[in-house]
């Protein structure tokens, strides 16, 4: 208490001086972040757009009650999630598996080699790994159909699979693409929490003559539990939320299966003629809520577990 | 499983044949078979690109994996003959410096003084940054970004690109230097202090030297995002000229011309490359800056 009580003095005096610190930071956050969300939300409740000279109008909920009763605002919500479904076990499975694997290489060097590349996807900025992937997916020089036709043999020229461009292989091809861009990187992730376990636990339960299923589903899980948890919320709500990689593979088609609420958004903001930002905005307010209510159910859940 | 471990330990097994080697050490092995076919998963694409950019044009078209005759000088014919390249290559390298620069600085700044300044309000710019992440801000704000760009008449401009780029990851770049200076005891800072540093000083040689590897983690994440960003600059810019090498890469048709595909590769190789080399060298530092910052944030 004492201490409390001569402490304050110094705070209250230079109390200006800790914000001039804060200050950049903070204005590029309100500027930037801040602002943009709350004037989004306003401009959802309005006629508002960019192009007119007349004073937005306030329409009330007139275009959440448009997007709702909307079956493509549903059908692409369910897109997202649908996507999310195919990225979402392998983005955490795969990558477990790994690091279980490489935490038991015993040789120090060798461990750090696999952990530099682990890490270089990590460290290909996004449109690089599109652009790569995209090229990987190609139809005519792609290594992937030139694998299946020429070497392989499973397909000819004239079939051989569409992966990108708005077919129904389209949602599968962008998940494969996010598991190995995130493949080292979670396994990085998992490594550090594997690390934290005391190799005792499994050490005893090894001589207690448990197997190796075993020791894993007792010993490893709940040690990995919580960098589990987060990794799974995380990454739930990014592959919600994924626009960039459907701009670039999938375009404007309203039946591809790229044709996520983000990217109905995106279409009614600045691709469409008539530009109906008011609509636009509610659009990504409706897929916003929905994503942080998944959001807060995984959040619910896992919380009770601890 | 166990006498192998032992074996492999001890390093000095007795002289075994090939096939008692092998059955003793299976488990071993079969670890190290599908580690390497990952790590070979990984390397795979960026092999095959790297192989494309030294292909001959002929051998492109024909898509053969392994080139009967190889061609080096896509390189050189991309920087003299691609007028636009150094263009979007300058404009790559510009946008990045500047988005790193400034976000690091305000991140040093913030985490600084949230941890050992200690304003009033702090705890909540932290659950405001905190919640942001929960939030696809970047994704919902575009609408509004637009327009405030459209007012400070920032529209295709590529040093307008710089605003927006800084808080992509400025939440995430103050968390972790935050978390970096709570590992920093707080006597230590009141010791500078008492023998006459001000917070300036304090922060430049108390603070920084030890936040060394946080700030290694900060650098690599904002440069990986600014240097690749493809959502706002494809949003805000319409020239191809005020636009970033990956963007104009991501527009690009694979074809004939300038554009044929070894071109195309040699660009990504160029553009892709720096980072991995800087990341190499900084690897020490980044891991134990992640392990400082990151696993604990």
């Amino acid at each position: 208490m004492a201490q409390a009580l001569t402490s304050r003095w110094p705070r209250a005096r230079d109390g200006i001086s800790p914000w001039l610190f804060l200050v950049p930071a903070v204005a590029f956050f309100v500027g930037y972040q801040v602002y943009p969300i709350f004037r989004v939300v306003w401009i959802s409740f309005t006629d508002y757009q960019f192009l007119t000279n007349e004073p937005a109008r306030w329409v009330g909920l007139d275009n959440y009650a448009v997007a709702l009763n909307d079956p493509l605002m549903w059908v692409s919500l369910w897109r997202a999630f649908l996507f999310t479904m195919m990225f979402l076990p392998g983005t955490i499975i795969l990558p477990l598996l790994l690091a279980i694997l490489i935490d038991r290489v015993t040789s120090p060097r060798l461990a750090t080699v696999y952990r530099v590349i682990l890490l270089i996807p990590a460290v290909i900025p996004s449109t690089l790994v599109f652009v790569l992937w995209k090229w990987m997916y190609n139809y005519q020089v792609g290594p992937i159909n030139h694998i299946l036709v020429e070497v392989l043999g499973l397909f000819t020229v004239h079939n051989a699979p569409q992966w990108l461009g708005g077919t129904s292989l389209t949602l599968p091809s962008i998940a494969i693409m996010e598991i190995w861009w995130g493949l080292g990187y979670h396994t990085i992730f998992f490594l550090a929490g594997l690390a934290a376990i005391p190799k005792e636990l499994p050490e005893a339960a090894r001589l207690d003559g448990a197997n190796e299923w075993q020791i894993f589903w007792h010993v490893t899980r709940h040690g990995l539990q919580p960098i589990m948890m987060i990794l799974i919320v995380l990454r739930f709500g990014t592959s919600m939320a994924v626009i960039d990689e459907y701009l670039i593979f999938g375009g404007f088609n309203r039946d591809s299966p790229t044709y996520t609420w983000t990217i109905y958004m995106y279409d009614q903001a600045f691709k469409l003629g008539m530009w109906r930002q008011g609509f636009a905005a509610a659009i990504g307010m409706i897929g916003a809520v929905v994503m942080m209510f998944f959001v807060a159910i995984l959040l619910y859940i896992f919380r009770r577990r601890g | 499983m166990a006498r192998a471990a032992q074996l492999e330990e001890l390093g000095t097994a007795p002289p075994l044949s090939a096939g008692e080697w092998l059955r003793l050490n299976r488990a071993v092995v079969i670890r190290h078979a599908v580690i390497n076919l990952f790590m070979v998963i990984i390397l795979l694409p960026l092999a095959w690109v790297l192989l494309m950019s030294v292909k001959s044009l002929p051998d492109a078209m024909r898509g053969n994996l392994w080139p009967r005759r190889f061609d080096f000088t896509h390189y050189g014919f991309v920087f003299t003959k691609i007028e636009t390249l150094p263009i979007n290559l300058f404009n790559s390298i510009y946008v990045t410096a500047a988005t790193v620069l400034i976000t690091t600085i305000c991140a040093v700044l913030a985490g600084y003084a949230l941890v050992h300044l200690r304003p009033r309000g702090g705890p909540f710019v932290v659950a405001m940054l905190l919640a942001s992440l929960y939030f696809p801000t970047r994704v919902v704000s575009i609408i509004s970004i637009y327009e405030i760009q459209s007012f400070l008449g920032l529209i295709n401009s590529t040093s307008g690109l710089i605003l927006p780029y800084i808080t992509l990851n400025l939440a995430i770049s103050v968390l972790i230097m935050r978390s970096v200076f709570q590992l920093i005891p707080h006597e230590l800072m009141e010791a500078a202090k008492i023998d006459g540093a001000g917070p300036w000083r304090t922060l430049w040689l108390v603070g920084l030297p030890m936040a060394r590897n946080g700030l290694v983690v900060v650098f690599i994440v904002n440069f990986v995002t600014a240097w690749g960003e493809f959502l706002l600059c494809t949003t805000l810019t319409n020239d191809q000229t005020a636009r970033t090498m990956p963007v104009v890469l991501a527009g690009a048709q694979g074809g004939l011309g300038q554009w044929a595909w070894p071109r195309l590769a040699a660009v990504y190789v160029i553009v892709v490359t720096p980072g991995i080399i800087a990341f190499t060298f900084a690897q020490k530092l980044f891991f134990k800056g992640l392990a400082e910052g990151v696993v604990k944030a």
